[in-house]
């Protein structure tokens, strides 16, 4: 058998063993809207870090970090940061986001929203904000899964038909199996994950050039100035720095489906003990900051998107073929999964908050799951066409996904302080703060070179801040 | 006395710092420590350490 297709072949046993292994492990398929979406809120330590750690583990981890220190050099350790800092954050924000859940038997963000701040106008504009930016998430997950599926068959395989096909796969095994299916799958990709990053990062700069601390050593004689901010290629300063880390922090929960992880926790104390040791699960990136180096030195001259593909580059040139297919078939679960788990979320999010009227009609809770269920495969089909047919557009999109959903962060964290604010308030700071993550989201367009993301979202805070007290002065002068 | 509530926020304020506004006085690669240039040791450092601290804070608050 040729090289490619050994590769090709042991990535999709990889994929359909992982599936075949949550399907068992579920046992009884989920049959209300609970048990699909948040897993009938009593997941317990193990699944809940997998699904809290499910953002360290996705495509962007495995090829963006390595494309990151290919490309930049030092400004892609903020990724390693943020989520330490992100954690630090949900250590504390966590447990209030479950209670309100678990109080208030919401299943999505945009109940939370609605129901902090007694409003369905708000929950509807959340719902609008979350299911529109996780389309653009899918789709990249989607080219990352096309690269990895190219990368496995050697170049001859062009991989939109695979990609597309094993894109169905999972779609069809989340409406089927919900949240405790994705979490499980998840659990097996973790350790896929973890051995093919450790092989990255350990057995390549050993291989060639010693120890990892040899990496550096020809690193530094090469390329020295990558290594302090603000490295290569392309500016990204301190300011830069340090405001994408706190965006991203603070950002950190407010996809739907980390809210979604927040209710599906069983006690405040599971979600406590998760972030404290959270950030040790992270310090596996240092690892792909290792694979990325080692592939700059390896294999010079990608730029762009290109440098995604660098550290699979390396892999293909100097190991077997069944190394290959083992490291690809856990990048397109790192792809797959985490598109699966938003899928779900937005599935939750379109049905329950978009039409909320049509929803609580429905009166039963098998006639809900049936509307949820057919949402996530309405959204993954939506996906996919817009995928096909406008992808490279659509990859600049994610710049704004995270600006975008970061802008939802003060309605969720001031609400869990229970800050004095309203639903007006937090609605005209998520639509400043949206307006603004678009126009600052150009290159150089956002003051002092900090994240555009970040100016928006200060700006977002500036308007919250603004309308809350003006509506209190009015509110004294008037009738209360 | 200082309450229970300030010593859990520095706790947790610790490791947040040193990983943000900490960064511009450690962006050198001297001295390099275990082979890694400065900047990515004292990430990498941070990220290790910040169960520790939380692990103060979770036992002060399991403690009341």
């Amino acid at each position: 058998m040729s090289a490619p297709v050994i590769a090709l072949a042991i990535a999709g046993v990889v994929v359909l063993a992982t599936i075949a292994t949550a399907l068992l492990a579920v046992r009884r398929l989920p049959s209300d809207p609970t048990q699909l979406v948040v897993g009938g809120r009593s997941l317990g330590a193990v699944l809940l870090w997998i699904l809290l750690a499910g953002e360290v583990y996705t495509s962007f981890t495995f090829l963006g970090a390595a494309g990151w220190a290919y490309s930049y050099g030092a400004p892609a350790f903020y990724i390693l940061a943020y989520g330490t800092c992100g954690y630090i954050l949900g250590y504390f924000l966590l447990p209030a986001i479950r209670r309100a859940g678990a109080e208030g038997g919401f299943l999505t963000g945009p109940d939370y929203f609605a129901g902090t701040y007694g409003s369905n106008g708000l929950g509807m504009l959340v719902a609008l904000v979350q299911a529109a930016l996780v389309i653009p998430y899918v789709t990249l997950q989607l080219t990352g899964l096309q690269i990895i599926i190219r990368d496995a068959g050697y170049g001859r395989v062009e991989g939109t038909v695979a990609a597309s096909i094993a894109f169905i796969v999972i779609a069809a095994f989340v409406f089927t199996a919900g949240l405790r299916g994705t979490a499980w799958a998840s659990l097996v990709k973790d350790a896929l994950v973890l051995v093919a990053v450790l092989f990255a990062g350990i057995a390549i700069p050993t291989r060639f050039f010693g120890s990892p601390a040899g990496l550096f050593t020809h690193l530094l004689a090469a390329h020295r100035a990558m290594l302090t901010i603000p490295g290569g290629a392309a500016p990204h300063g301190m300011n830069w720095f340090i405001s994408t880390v706190l965006l991203s922090a603070i950002g950190f929960y407010t996809g739907p489906h980390s809210i979604a992880a927040a209710y599906a926790a069983r006690s405040d104390d599971a979600l406590r003990r998760n972030a404290i040791y959270l950030p040790v699960y992270q310090l596996v990136l240092l690892l792909m900051f290792f694979a990325g180096f080692s592939a700059l030195l390896l294999a010079p001259g990608l730029h762009g998107p290109a440098a995604d593909q660098s550290f699979l580059l390396v892999v293909r040139t100097y190991y077997p073929a069944w190394i290959m297919g083992i490291v690809a078939g856990a990048g397109a679960l790192a792809a797959l999964l985490p598109a699966s788990a938003l899928l779900l979320a937005a599935g939750s999010v379109v049905t329950k908050n978009l039409i909320p009227q049509y929803f609580a009609r429905l009166g039963d809770a098998t006639r809900q799951t049936a509307a949820i269920r057919g949402a996530i495969l309405g959204i993954a089909v939506l996906a996919l066409i817009l995928w096909l047919t406008a992808k490279t557009t659509l990859v600049e999109l994610l710049l704004v996904y995270y600006a975008g959903m970061t802008q939802l962060a003060p309605g969720l964290i001031l609400g869990a302080l229970r800050m004095r604010t309203d639903a007006t308030a937090i609605a005209c700071g998520i639509l400043a703060g949206l307006a603004g993550a678009i126009y600052w989201s150009l290159p150089g367009r956002a003051p002092w070179g900090v994240n555009g993301g970040f100016a928006a979202l200060a700006l977002n805070l500036a308007v919250i801040a603004l309308v809350t007290t003006a509506r209190a002065r009015r509110g004294r002068g008037g009738l209360s | 006395m200082v309450s229970l509530r300030v010593v859990r926020f520095v706790l947790a304020a610790v490791p947040f710092a040193m990983l943000t506004v900490a960064i511009p006085f450690v962006n050198r690669i001297e001295p390099r420590v275990g082979g890694l240039p400065l900047l990515l040791f004292w990430i990498a450092l941070w990220v290790a350490t910040t169960p520790v601290f939380l692990g103060i804070v979770y036992r002060l608050e399991s403690r009341r």
